[in-house]
């Protein structure tokens, strides 16, 4: 398990950090927003949308396909949200337990409108 | 107890003896100034990180109902009962979506339930009492059919006693579950939360060598998905239809891709709204660990569709297949299938394993229940200054009811209607989806209009999945039911008629000028981390509400 703090979603410079805590994220970062609630729905969208996968054919080793979607989806869905989360972070730059930093920073996904 | 093998029965009595040493030892396991509080005794401190709550989360989701229900639905019905594996995906992006809001706010309040969150927002106890009163209703049958769960493995076992009594016979079950009641009422949330270490070690080893170890019993993956395709589409004698689909069809008689997406959309929605799973998500220390846990926990769905598979095992090993048929019960499905594949001393291991699987949850459950009747009905409607002292020891014993209610619900009812209690418990507790979720990200539903859809909602859905025959029953058969010529999940109907009601009956609300109820939350307060509310304090919930 990579630790989160080490991914290239370290904080920009001080000043757009401030910058970024007083406007609404979602804002402030357009792109990484919608990639967010892109990648959110998704792996929402890919289990839910049964026609995709409910085919016996092509056969992946000896499992029908609509299993082995199943099967590979899992991890897919695992990675997808681990990349949304560390994407977030980039939202709002403050370290999860570091000290101090009073104040919240939403996330477009569960910390957009009230 | 005639033939009962000695090896299997050694090894599940000393694993379950291991457990429950855990269980009483977990009182001191990060031990608090004052355990007699509910923060200590209901939500462990809320003090678990990434690992632990990985632990609890996952031994909390994924219940004795995955291990023998599942299995038996994909053995009787085939591919619809992969819905579960559709659902413990979608689950996660879902909750990855209000969790961490869920989280904050209950943190920053000091809310311990999700009843006290509502009763915080829309400043009513009658919207909270709604909430607990649904809560309280889903979690009992979902309790019971743990210990059917832990029936179906102990009657493979061959140790329920020889005697006809009812109580007699069972008194293997009654003994495990006095010993859990026991240590629950002494630890708390800290004995489920230790003891899923175990089970979810013993799980992980039981279900990766069964899933490699068994194919090549029976002649590889390509015999077993063979024939339980044949097996799928050969007739059904007394239904004159196919015995069930081995890839959800959308032919338009007997499409089940529509009943397999609602099934999996409404028990997704349902899971992290249940008052289980919020008890083991409140219990975690940051709401980063809340995050992560969501992108960690999808590897216990591998698990999960592993065990799944179980079922065409069984219905591809000849005497396990009879078997079943014999005793005329597609939950012994697994059972019989370890024991038939496994060295006694293995069969053991899987037997424990979910039997433990069980308890875990079992307990959650019930403090997730007891601190709903404590918070949001003892202390909101009979004693408003009850001491922090006082809502503990409610909460203990109201933990022993709830126990004791579920074992009279597996005892005395016939097996078949604690499933579908527990179906109709997803449906039921759907219906707080509206004021619980929407809640999180906007004030802009009406309280009465909650409180009406709601109510709509539990009727149309009781009533509903009352009148769903079969050729085999004649009530409570299934948990879809036909709308407008589509096979749908009754939770999810229900689900849209209460919104519905919600959103029609808050315009009319406001138009007339029905008085709103005070929210004392800040909209900032939603994305509040651990750093911005530092220590629990034993304060009042909704000292703002009024109505």
């Amino acid at each position: 398990m990579t630790e989160p703090a080490a991914t290239p979603s370290a904080p920009g410079d001080p000043q757009r950090a401030v910058a970024t805590r007083r406007t609404n994220p979602v804002a402030a970062h357009p792109i990484t927003s919608l990639a967010i609630g892109v990648l959110v729905t998704a792996a929402i969208l890919g289990t839910l949308i049964v026609p995709i996968y409910a085919r016996e054919t092509p056969y992946v080793g000896d499992f029908p396909f609509f299993y082995f979607y199943l099967l590979i989806y899992m991890p897919a869905t695992a990675l997808v949200l681990w990349i949304a989360m560390l994407l977030q972070r980039r939202l709002a730059p403050r370290q999860p337990a570091g000290p101090g930093t009073a104040g919240t920073a939403g996330d477009p996904v569960s910390g957009g409108v009230r | 107890m005639s033939n009962v093998n000695a090896v299997v029965f050694t090894i599940v009595v000393i694993l379950f003896v291991f457990v429950a040493v855990i269980g009483f030892a977990a009182s001191r396991w990060r031990r608090a100034d004052d355990m007699l509080h509910l923060n200590e005794w209901g939500l462990a401190g809320r003090g678990f990180g990434t690992f632990i709550g990985w632990f609890l989360l996952g031994g909390d989701l994924y219940t004795a109902y995955t291990f023998i229900a599942v299995p038996a639905l994909v053995f009787a019905s085939g591919s619809i009962g992969f819905f579960a594996v559709s659902y413990t995906i979608m689950v996660f992006p879902i909750a990855f979506i209000f969790l961490p809001r869920l989280w904050s706010i209950c943190r920053v309040h000091n809310y311990v339930t999700p009843a006290d969150f509502i009763r915080g927002r829309y400043g009513s106890r009658g919207l909270s009492l709604a909430t607990a009163f649904t809560g309280i209703l889903s979690l009992m049958p979902y309790i019971a059919l743990q210990l059917v769960g832990i029936q179906a493995v102990l009657t493979v076992m061959g140790v329920e006693a020889d005697s006809t009594n009812k109580y007699v016979q069972d008194i293997p079950l009654f003994v495990a579950f006095v010993v859990l009641a026991i240590y629950t009422y002494v630890s708390g949330l800290r004995a489920p939360a230790a003891i899923s270490f175990v089970k979810d070690t013993l799980i992980y080893v039981f279900v990766i060598v069964a899933v490699f170890y068994i194919p090549t019993r029976l002649g590889g993956w390509s015999h077993i998905f063979g024939t339980a395709q044949t097996h799928m589409a050969a007739i059904n004698p007394v239904t004159k239809k196919p015995n069930g689909t081995f890839i959800p069809t959308s032919k338009s008689i007997g499409s089940t891709q529509l009943d397999f997406a609602t099934l999996a959309l409404g028990s997704a929605l349902a899971l992290f709204i249940y008052p289980h799973t919020i008890t083991g998500a409140l219990a975690t220390k940051r709401r980063d660990v809340v995050k992560r846990n969501m992108a960690l926990l999808p590897a216990y769905s591998v698990l999960l569709a592993c065990i799944a598979l179980f079922g065409y095992m069984a219905l591809t090993d000849k005497t396990t297949a009879a078997e079943v048929k014999k005793a005329g019960n597609t939950q012994l499905a697994v059972p019989y299938l370890l024991q038939h594949m496994f060295p006694s001393w293995f069969t053991g291991i899987a037997f424990a394993a979910i039997i433990i699987g069980a308890l875990v949850p079992a307990a959650i459950m019930a403090i997730a229940a007891a601190n709903l009747f404590t918070r949001n009905i003892f202390k909101d409607f009979f004693k408003p200054d009850a001491s922090p002292r006082l809502e503990t020891r409610v909460s203990q014993w109201a933990s022993l009811v709830v126990k004791f209610g579920a074992l009279a619900f597996a005892v005395w009812l016939p097996h078949t209607f604690a499933i579908n209690l527990q179906l109709l418990g997803g449906v039921w507790i759907l219906q707080i989806f509206p004021m619980l979720v929407a809640g999180l990200f906007t004030r802009w539903f009406h309280r009465w209009a909650l409180v009406i859809g709601w109510a709509a909602g539990m009727i149309y859905g009781t009533i509903a999945a009352y009148n769903v025959h079969s050729p085999t029953s004649s009530h409570w058969a299934s948990s879809s039911d036909i709308v407008f010529g589509h096979t749908v999940y009754i939770g999810l109907t229900a689900l849209v008629i209460n919104v519905v009601l919600s959103v029609v009956l808050t315009v009319v609300f406001k138009a007339v000028k029905a008085p709103e109820g005070a929210d004392e939350t800040l909209p900032h307060q939603y994305t509040a981390d651990a750093v911005d509310a530092p220590a629990p304090e034993p304060a009042g919930v909704g000292a703002a509400a009024s109505d």
